[in-house]
């Protein structure tokens, strides 16, 4: 045996194995790596302080949130605000018809803001499209339609939004149509 | 007597750290699809289930003593 194998008793075989308990330790930190992830995301997405709570059942909407004057906007305009949350991003839409939308701007597709055409919502990165009446796809790649929120139009001439967001597809209770 | 953590796990804790791992594969796209849509009332149950599977995973793999062997 050379010299140096008994000054460095190394076997390169046996230190490139990784043994059953390495790998379990390494698949427990993975694992507790998706536990901080989502406490991020928990973090990050909570309400902001002093947002109102989820929408009442039932009778009048003491959570409604104020989004414009009914004047403000004159059909076939659009308005852009947050709500519930500074990072969720919403739509308000007059329609040349009269009608009042309000979706979240996020494109089901890949989470774009879609932006208000005067005819349609439009999602610029993927060239997709949304109709404005209930937010279904009608071009390119979105498959599900936009979040839909509850609208209220008060005695007092403002648009308010109700509720929580919605997930994508459903239609809150309360949305005038 | 071999040093602690040189034991070898067995094969039964390594099958339920696989699984826990699973889980939280599936937990984390779940949320994440939910928060892109919006939602947000599942973070804090998921983030308490997803410690608890944690918790679980990191005691099996570096509390619990196996059966003595290689590494």
């Amino acid at each position: 045996m050379p010299g140096w194998k008994s000054l460095f008793p190394v076997d390169l075989a046996e230190e490139g194995r990784l043994s059953r308990r390495e790998f379990a330790r390494f698949l427990a930190v993975v694992s507790a790596g998706f536990t901080v992830g989502i406490g991020l995301l928990w973090e990050r997405k909570r309400p902001l302080a002093g947002a109102p709570a989820a929408a009442a059942p039932q009778g009048p909407r003491p959570d409604a949130v104020k989004i414009c004057r009914v004047s403000d906007l004159a059909p076939g305009n659009s308005f852009l605000f947050t709500y519930r949350d500074d990072r969720d991003r919403c739509i308000l839409i007059h329609t040349q018809q009269g009608e009042w939308r309000a979706y979240r701007q996020t494109c089901t597709h890949l989470g774009c803001a879609v932006r208000w055409d005067g005819r349609k919502l439009e999602c610029p990165c993927h060239n997709g499209a949304f109709e404005v009446e209930q937010g279904f796809p009608v071009q390119g790649p979105p498959t599900r339609p936009l979040s839909r929120l509850a609208l209220e139009l008060d005695p007092d001439g403002w648009v308010r939004v109700t509720g929580d967001l919605p997930k994508p597809g459903t239609l809150q209770e309360g949305a005038p149509s | 007597m071999s040093a602690p953590g040189k034991s070898q796990l067995t094969g039964a804790a390594m099958a339920v750290i696989l699984l826990i791992v699973l889980v939280q594969v599936y937990l984390f796209e779940t949320v994440l699809g939910a928060v892109l849509d919006g939602q947000r009332r599942a973070l804090p149950g998921a983030f308490f289930v997803s410690l608890a599977l944690s918790a679980v995973a990191l005691v099996l793999a570096f509390a619990v003593q196996g059966r003595n062997g290689r590494g």
